[in-house]
């Protein structure tokens, strides 16, 4: 994996709106730009809009207004090439229930257009990294949470995407599997996977990520490495900045 | 491109596989029912009608028993498909991969088209050795197959990627098609109705399928066959535009 090293940041995303027909507006203006082979940290409280800002990068929520380019393509007029870049392991569990865990993996590579004897070998190799391989013919309504998350890993890296979205990955997660998982995930991007990642676990995002940026109410509060957030709001960790950022506009 | 391409193909694979895997709840019990119709209906009313138009009358009812199998199941299969997908979130994977809503709508109603020829053509074969019949026209029969399996699936598929509950799903089955299964000339002729009841037929879409399927095996139809054919192809085309747009703009699928 080393994307598509063309020059363009791997994410660039410009006054990005979404309200929703409830009225809430979710997303107000967002600007954002991911570069490439970059460990970015999206952080902010419940319904800030961190999903909804993932989801209209892969256009599962349709933004008002804005764009967004991925590796330089237009993720709405070019949005084949856009999406095939882009894997997603979403915060809910939705996992095909009809299939078994290899055959999730493996439709899921087909969905993406990748040749069944590849992705029958890359169904291998990620059944044994996440520790599947005995639950391969199980279908996954009969998982645990816990194999259900693995599975939700396993299926966003099976078209080998350049970018990739984990929105709240270690939700219900136990420790070990945690360890194991981020292990990973720094692999994958050390080899050049660009990483976008929401977490509401604050030192974890500031033991991984190289460049933080905090949302809240639709609107980008705070962006940059860890060293200059903390450096600009005076803060000894993460947590700090995010309290003082967020915990302030809150207050 | 639309349809050799690798991301389409998966699906409707997938849709394929999601109602042979099941077989005995998705094929089995459908032929057994399709069975007691024409066992029921047949004995039971066959001793009062003994022939319609010169043919007898278990002949005669055959070709709409299958079209009312192919019908059920196709729009069961792509309904129940899209509902459970979007109602479970898994929709989510084939929403935001690589395939265009075309292609989306597209894999999910052939999926159902599919299920739909295969149970009419079944209930078609278990029961000709009942009947005894030779099909007059086994290729317009299948074109005719397709066409009205390809209608009623893309409504399935339609009303999967509209609905919000359970029931809109039921409606459609209970409450849209099986009346109009029962009043689209499957049991009778509708030269044997009342003007008024006659004239509403002729606004049931199932209607003309039954008609084309009949002139297909029997050689014998309640209207100019080529009209009727056109207006198969015609409901297909509609029918297959509304899951299209539902599934670009349903509720519930992109926010």
């Amino acid at each position: 994996m080393s994307g598509p090293q063309n020059g363009f940041p791997a994410l660039k995303i410009e006054k990005l709106k979404k309200t929703y027909k409830n009225g809430f507006r979710a997303l107000d203006g967002v600007s954002l730009e991911v570069g490439a082979g970059k460990f970015f940290g999206l952080l902010g409280p419940n319904g800030a809009g961190k999903t909804t800002l993932i989801n209209s990068v892969v256009s599962l929520a349709r933004p008002d207004s804005g764009t967004v380019e991925v590796y330089g393509k237009d993720a709405f007029k070019e949005f084949r090439e856009a999406r095939r870049m882009i894997g997603v392991s979403p915060q809910e569990i939705n996992l095909d229930k009809f299939l078994t865990v290899e055959e999730v993996l493996i439709f899921h590579a087909g969905y993406y257009g990748v040749p069944k004897k590849k992705a029958k070998d890359k169904a291998a190799e990620l059944l044994e990294r996440f520790g599947l391989v005995e639950k391969r013919d199980h279908r996954t309504n009969t998982l645990s949470g816990g194999m259900k998350r693995r599975v939700l890993f396993a299926r966003a890296l099976m078209h080998d995407p350049e970018v990739l979205f984990l929105d709240e990955p270690t939700a219900g997660v136990d420790v070990e599997l945690r360890y194991k998982l981020w292990g990973y995930i720094r692999e994958l991007n050390r080899g050049g996977m660009t990483i976008l990642l929401t977490t509401h676990y604050l030192e974890e995002a500031e033991a991984l990520c190289e460049d933080i940026a905090l949302i809240d109410g639709g609107r980008i509060s705070a962006q940059g490495t860890s060293a200059e957030l903390k450096e600009r709001y005076d803060a000894r960790n993460v947590e700090e900045v995010y309290m003082k950022v967020i915990g302030d506009a809150s207050n | 491109m639309l349809l050799t391409d690798r991301t389409f193909r998966t699906l409707l694979s997938r849709e394929v596989l999601r109602f042979t895997r099941v077989w005995m709840q998705t094929i089995l019990p459908q032929i057994l029912t399709s069975l007691l119709y024409l066992v029921v209906f047949g004995i039971a009313l066959g001793t009062r009608i003994k022939e319609i138009e010169g043919v007898p009358y278990l002949e005669y009812i055959l070709p709409g028993i299958a079209l009312m199998s192919l019908i059920t199941n196709a729009q069961m299969n792509s309904s129940w498909s899209v509902f459970d997908a979007k109602r479970e979130r898994y929709i989510d994977e084939v929403l935001i991969s690589p395939m265009s809503n075309l292609q989306i709508a597209l894999a999910y109603s052939l999926g159902g088209t599919l299920r739909g020829v295969v149970m009419g053509a079944c209930t078609l074969l278990v029961g000709i050795p009942f009947v005894g019949i030779n099909v007059e026209n086994p290729l317009l029969l299948i074109v005719i197959g397709v066409f009205a399996s390809f209608a009623f699936s893309s409504l399935g598929t339609m009303v999967g990627a509209l609905a919000t509950r359970i029931e809109h799903i039921s409606f459609l089955t209970s409450i849209v098609i099986q009346p109009l299964t029962f009043l689209g000339g499957v049991f009778y002729s509708v030269g044997m109705l009342p003007d008024g009841l006659r004239l509403a037929t002729f606004f049931n879409p199932i209607f003309y399928t039954v008609d084309a399927a009949r002139f297909a095996t029997l050689g014998i139809s309640d209207l100019n066959p080529y009209p009727t054919l056109g207006m198969v192809f015609l409901i297909s085309v509609m029918a297959f535009c509304g899951a299209w747009w539902a599934i670009s703009h349903g509720p519930n699928l992109r926010y």
